[in-house]
């Protein structure tokens, strides 16, 4: 087997949806907030919440639908934790978001440990998961019938989202008032609309997303739950943002980028080469292309500036 | 009059309480005592010699990532990845130590200087993607963190492993690399000495070189420090440089003074830790060995109140992230306070006006 016919193979591309599903959930919703004016890196933090809320949710009622639920409202809760800080009490958001990602690690952790009272992974018969979709004839199809059929539900729920944040962006008011309270809130401001409670707003729509991303991971992906398991995600996507420049339809490109890499780095390691470097190639993609595309808009901007 | 100066020490303490307060919530809610537990927390990390030997022993490493932090903030990069520097600086000390047979004299100095250089390039290489492409350090310092991490679980896993170990690790260290030990019994080591003379060199740096005062006033205002000629390229990857440096002289630290090898994963989060320090610090060398101090009494007496009544050590971590919360929102906190104060002291003011008054009538 070449290294060509590992690359591009239907199970890689089956893998990449698999791993786009929660990145792409994490990045719509970071995508919202940094279009109002707010970088939230707490984005891994978020996802522990919603991830082990989830867990537990779906732990006692044996409902994954439960589980979504509960894990979007505990992500609000803390996303809304989040905004009082940076929005209200005006708390530097990078300090924030380090602060909720310590919280998110620990606090799970933590209650892993006092409620279930295990260490390192925890599952259990009753968690049941997120539902695959088998599609009839699709699915008989060689190549495609193995890519596409028996994806998670949350995966095709996912580009429906995608167009509607991308509605909600560009054709509805409300997503007017959330650009602008990035671009120029005085504006906004002045225009007689509260700038700190678009903020709010889209901070509930951020949590909620993020959340749906988190409880991906431990009952739809796995039906387990393993400390820390976002194990960086959040800050890939933080990069998927920014390779997409915060537009929903780039940024579901970016998805699938750094979701195949994650895919093929998985890959490579049945080929030999030793996971710690597989493992590093998402990372190292991020810092290279994340350069290369903030060097593209740096020196645009010189050009407009210098004349 | 209260100035913001001597107000923020005091909200810093309110801030700690608060975060100790919401944090015994957390335990009582889960059903334990939580004077049993911070009685246990406290015991563990200052009750005796020994407990005191290994709080510092683990405040060391975070007053050099602390510093490494500090430094690179006041040069204006948000230093997001003194872990990864960490890693690289102890891994190399490592490799120093093993390969280079030399006294004590010669092989300890060495190693550090190359950890200082190592951690200092590490740390230097987001600073000059910032300067020369714009690209955001927060998101690169990050990722540099996990590359560092797996680069480094990669050497001790493959090329310089130990046969049979459990985990991947190198081969310990000659006595000769081993860092000095200050109090017998305990792995309490000089490194605490040189983490202290680091932030003595830090402050005084910013305080009375020319070069440390460019550093300071671009890293406040790029533009103004553009404006009066300094080249602040220049000072920002010095500023990464010397602050990645000092977080990889913490990872020498561990690796020459308590573990006397390189294993892999071998910081439970100083660097992040680090973060924390110089934040709550506001970035004032001398006031981040305290504060590193009550963060290895945290991690030390964690682990003893697990042991004594049962609540995770992770509780640490939750304590910790409330910490960096509220003291996010304390300057807001701190200048409402000033307004509050100053306006009680200018009312004061205007009633002695009119008792003066009414006094010469």
């Amino acid at each position: 087997m070449s290294i060509f016919d590992v690359i591009f193979s239907s199970s890689v591309f089956a893998a990449t949806l698999r791993m786009a599903v929660p990145l792409m959930y994490v990045s719509l919703g970071g995508l919202l907030t940094k279009q109002a004016g707010i970088e939230n890196i707490g984005l891994e933090g978020l996802m522990l919440i919603g991830c082990f809320a989830g867990f537990v949710a779906n732990y006692h009622t044996s409902s994954w639908l439960i589980g979504i639920l509960v894990a979007m409202i505990f992500t609000i809760l803390f996303a809304l934790l989040f905004g009082l800080f940076v929005v209200s009490l005006h708390a530097h958001e990078i300090v924030a978001g380090v602060a909720i990602n310590v919280l998110g690690s620990g606090l799970t952790t933590y209650l892993m440990r006092s409620i279930f009272g295990v260490k390192g992974s925890f599952t259990d018969p009753r968690v049941v998961a997120i539902p695959n979709v088998e599609i009839p004839v699709i699915k008989d199809i060689p190549i495609i019938g193995d890519i596409l059929s028996g994806q998670s539900v949350l995966f095709w729920i996912s580009i429906l989202v995608t167009i509607l944040v991308s509605y909600l962006l560009y054709h509805r008011r409300f997503g007017y008032y959330i650009r602008a309270a990035g671009e120029n809130h005085r504006s906004l401001s002045s225009a007689g609309i509260n700038v700190s409670k678009v903020q709010y707003l889209t901070l509930v729509l951020h949590g909620a997303l993020i959340g749906i991303g988190g409880v991906y991971l431990s009952t739809g992906y796995l039906t387990q739950y393993v400390e820390n398991m976002s194990a960086g995600r959040g800050y890939i996507a933080m990069a998927a943002i920014a390779f997409g420049r915060a537009k929903p339809k780039m940024v579901f490109g970016s998805v699938l980028l750094f979701a195949f890499v994650q895919a093929l780095s998985n890959r490579l390691q049945i080929v030999g080469i030793p996971s710690y470097f597989t493992d590093m190639i998402p990372y190292a993609i991020t810092v290279i292309v994340l350069a290369i595309t903030s060097y593209r808009t740096f020196r645009k901007e010189e050009g407009v500036s210098c004349d | 009059m209260l100035t913001k100066k001597y107000l923020t020490p005091i909200t810093s303490v309110i801030a700690l309480i608060f975060a100790l307060f919401v944090g015994a919530i957390v335990i009582a809610l889960n059903g334990n005592n939580p004077i049993a537990a911070y009685g246990a927390l406290i015991e563990g990390s200052f009750s005796s010699i020994p407990h005191l030997a290994s709080t510092l022993s683990i405040a060391t490493p975070l007053i050099f990532t602390g510093l490494g932090v500090a430094v690179a903030f006041k040069a204006g990069v948000a230093n997001i990845g003194a872990e990864g520097q960490l890693y690289m600086g102890g891994m190399a000390a490592a490799l120093i130590v093993i390969y280079v047979d030399a006294p004590s004299i010669i092989v300890i100095p060495l190693a550090l200087l190359v950890a200082f250089i190592v951690g200092g390039l590490y740390g230097a290489v987001p600073a000059v993607l910032k300067v020369k492409t714009n690209t955001n350090e927060v998101v690169t310092t990050l990722m540099l963190n996990y590359i560092a991490i797996l680069f480094t679980s990669y050497l001790v896993n493959y090329p310089f492993k130990v046969a049979n170990a459990p985990i991947g690790m190198t081969e310990t260290i000659n006595d000769a690399a081993k860092l000095p030990v200050l109090y017998p019994g305990t792995r309490f080591n000089i490194g605490f000495l040189l983490a202290i003379l680091a932030a003595v060199l830090i402050a005084l740096m910013f305080k009375h070189t020319s070069f440390g005062y460019e550093m300071r006033i671009q890293g406040e205002s790029k533009v103004f420090g553009r404006y009066i000629g300094i080249n602040t390229d220049k000072r920002i990857v010095q500023g990464m440089f010397i602050g990645g440096g000092l977080a990889g002289v913490g990872g020498a630290i561990l690796v020459l003074g308590i573990q006397y090898k390189f294993v892999q994963s071998i910081s439970p989060g100083y660097g992040f830790d680090g973060l924390t320090i110089a934040l709550m610090a506001a970035f004032n060398a001398y006031a981040v060995i305290p504060i590193s101090v009550l963060f290895g009494a945290l991690r030390a007496g964690s682990i003893s109140m697990e042991l004594n009544t049962g609540v995770p050590s992770e509780l640490s971590n939750v304590i910790q992230a409330l910490v960096i919360l509220f003291m996010a929102a304390q300057s807001t906190f701190t200048s409402t306070l000033q307004d509050r104060i100053s306006k009680l002291g200018f009312r004061k003011e205007q009633r002695k006006l009119n008792e003066k008054e009414v006094q010469s009538e």
